[in-house]
């Protein structure tokens, strides 16, 4: 870019790197506050409609807690008593509305098997979840950039990666989970199984624990990553004019494809894992199961086999919203990565 | 299907003189998975009526956790007794039944909205997009395990709840490959000829956008194969001791390290499936050429 007169076109995202280190100006804030407004706004449809299915659901079905919590030998009594005392012999519209009043004062009312508060139960839990995709979202697209970097230089890391990336998005992560743990921890020893060590306990030991969840966790949203990042940097290193351009007034092959052909993929690596958010979380459920780490997934588990309503449905509240925000951070991260789309609306 | 025929015609047509042989080398990408497809679907569906496999289900713990190529048990026996061949072949006829049904109703119903909501547009459109748009944000999984909990596993509730999200996803393939043929001449010759909405969507829309559909239903039948051995794996979906992958796996666990082929027979199964409708369905992208 240092000779402008050689860099004549510029087509599709072509833009030098400074060019949006300094774009955040009020017409592009202007965008991205009405970005945010506008997913707050269908936020609030969604988490009312998916809270109402939940409770729907559930209340739809013979038995309740009550009847969980005393067991098999409950006499009717008991469980009349049981469930005048959680709540439960009011109608469903009316416990409903009930929540619904709690949550507008910021409460999510109590668990009806431990009688703590939902609120409570779920921040102790959140950061081993956010702990757990946060770094499998980080592991998968590095690792992801790395391998489609190699593939689009190598044949045979591209033949190799090709592979991976198929039998990645073919092999379920609860497979894979129970492969490795029985393959690493249980026969080689050389990883812990199961178990969850908090970071304040030992970083390293927090780590170690987290080494086979994350990986099975990120192994299917790598393999997505890279396939798309593979197809979509040999498509442009083949057909766009900038590229041939680049070539030509001599930039290193390394060079053409990271700042001109790759910066210009991450826009659309973003999209992909924005829509692949949903599909991490439930995967986050399942891996938590397996490896037994105290996060909401577990929680969620054990509160839909209790029939503890309240539980469930903070819990689903609080995913939809982890998932809008979510979407709400690749809009913006997009907004970053592609100056067009602020520049447009002036 | 008018334009899957066409591009696949077109395509045999090729080559003026082939032998069957030299087109079947030429299509091993689709040969290869459809043949392993169809190969499993047999053996899931038609071995236990042509050989005397015993029940998946009658076994006798006498006979627990007998090793591979057993007398009588060909690929050994679980904890309780029961012939894995068996409970293999029966576990898989549950997932290939459902997941061919989510995606069927997925087909039907979502194919239709997705159709209708991009051929009509505008209010319509716009209201149908939001509300898929919840669906498709939304962790699946979440949803899918209340609804299979609540009405107490079984594989008519699994296909209830797991199409829930085949529906939306399917609309929203339908609805943009809609908007793509929508802008073509033959959609205008269509309404100046006085035709409907609703015969404009069927006959003309619906044909072209098929094999997109097709597609990304192979592609369906794989995550909803793995979806429901996810179910069946947490003990929510299909119940014991009735036989599917996922449960399969789940209870092999606590043998794996005496008999590890408990776990790893119905993970490969697994695996084998949803690889062949992956590689299938990226094999019928290329033929037919579609984005």
């Amino acid at each position: 870019m240092t000779k402008p007169e050689l860099t004549p076109i510029v087509e599709r995202r072509d833009v030098p790197w400074r060019s949006w280190a300094g774009g955040l100006s009020s017409a592009l804030s202007a965008v991205i506050l009405g970005l945010v407004l506008r997913r707050f706004a269908t936020a609030v449809p969604v988490a009312l409609g998916v809270s109402v299915l939940t409770f729907w659901i559930l209340n739809l079905l013979p038995g309740n807690a009550a009847w969980s919590l005393l067991g098999t030998d409950a006499t009717a009594a008991d469980a009349a008593q049981l469930e005048a005392k959680l709540g439960l012999d009011l109608p469903a519209t009316e416990r409903y509305l009930q929540w619904l009043r709690g949550l507008l004062s910021g409460d999510l009312g109590k668990s009806l098997a431990s009688g703590r508060p939902v609120t409570n139960l779920i921040a102790e839990r959140l950061a081993v979840t956010a702990e757990l995709a946060g770094l499998a979202v980080l592991l998968a697209t590095v690792c992801a950039v790395g391998m489609a970097l190699l593939a689009a230089r190598t044949p045979l890391a591209d033949r190799v990666g090709a592979i991976v990336s198929m039998v990645g998005i073919s092999l379920p992560n609860y497979v894979l989970a129970i492969v490795l743990v029985l393959g690493l921890a249980v026969h080689a020893r050389i990883l812990p199984s199961i178990g969850f060590v908090p970071i304040q306990e030992s970083p390293w030991g927090n780590i170690k624990s987290l080494i086979l969840p994350v990986s099975a966790l990120a192994f299917p949203l790598f393999s997505i990553c890279s396939r798309f990042l593979r197809g979509d940097l040999a498509e442009q290193m083949e057909r766009e004019g900038y590229i041939l351009t680049a070539k030509a007034k001599g930039v290193g092959p390394w060079s053409v494809l990271v700042r001109h052909a790759l910066r210009n993929s991450l826009a659309g690596l973003v999209t992909i894992v924005g829509l692949n958010l949903g599909p991490l979380i439930g995967g986050a459920v399942v891996i938590e199961q397996i490896f037994a780490l105290p996060g909401i997934g577990r929680l969620l588990l054990q509160a839909i086999n209790i029939r503890d309503v309240v539980v469930v449905q903070g819990i689903v509240l609080v995913i939809a919203l982890i998932t809008v925000s979510a979407t709400l951070c690749v809009d913006l991260l997009y907004l970053a990565l592609d100056p067009r789309i602020g520049r447009g609306r002036r | 299907m008018a334009a899957a025929d066409a591009s696949s015609v077109a395509v045999a047509a090729g080559p003026r003189f082939h032998s069957v042989l030299s087109l079947a080398r030429s299509s091993l990408d689709i040969v290869i998975p459809s043949a392993t497809l169809m190969s499993i679907v047999f053996a899931c569906f038609c071995l236990p009526a042509l050989t005397s496999l015993p029940s998946p289900v009658a076994g006798r713990v006498l006979e627990s956790n007998l090793p591979l190529f057993s007398p009588g048990h060909f690929l050994g026996t679980d904890l309780n007794g029961n012939d894995s061949l068996s409970r293999l072949v029966h576990g898989g006829r549950v997932s290939i039944q459902i997941a061919f049904a989510v995606n069927l109703i997925g087909l039907v119903l979502g194919g239709t909205v997705g159709a209708l909501s991009g051929y009509l547009g505008r209010f319509v459109d716009a209201l149908i997009m939001r509300v898929l748009d919840v669906f498709i944000a939304f962790p699946s999984l979440v949803l899918v395990l209340a609804v299979a909990q609540g009405g107490g596993g079984g594989i008519a509730n699994t296909i209830w709840s797991l199409s829930l999200f085949s529906v939306p996803a399917f609309a929203r393939v339908a609805r943009a490959a809609t908007l793509r043929i929508r802008e073509q001449p033959f959609v205008d010759a269509a309404v100046l000829s006085g035709a409907g909405a609703g015969r404009i969507v069927f006959r003309h829309l619906v044909p072209n956008i098929a094999p997109q559909l097709i597609i990304f239903g192979l592609l369906g039948i794989g995550i909803v194969i793995v979806i429901e051995g996810g179910l069946s794996f947490l003990g929510f979906g299909v119940q014991a001791p009735q036989p599917s992958w996922g449960n399969m796996i789940a209870q092999g666990q606590q043998l794996f390290l005496s008999n590890p082929s408990l776990v790893l027979l119905p993970s490969g199964m697994l695996f084998l499936v949803v690889l062949s409708c992956n590689l299938l369905g990226d094999a019928l992208r290329t033929r037919w050429n579609i984005a």
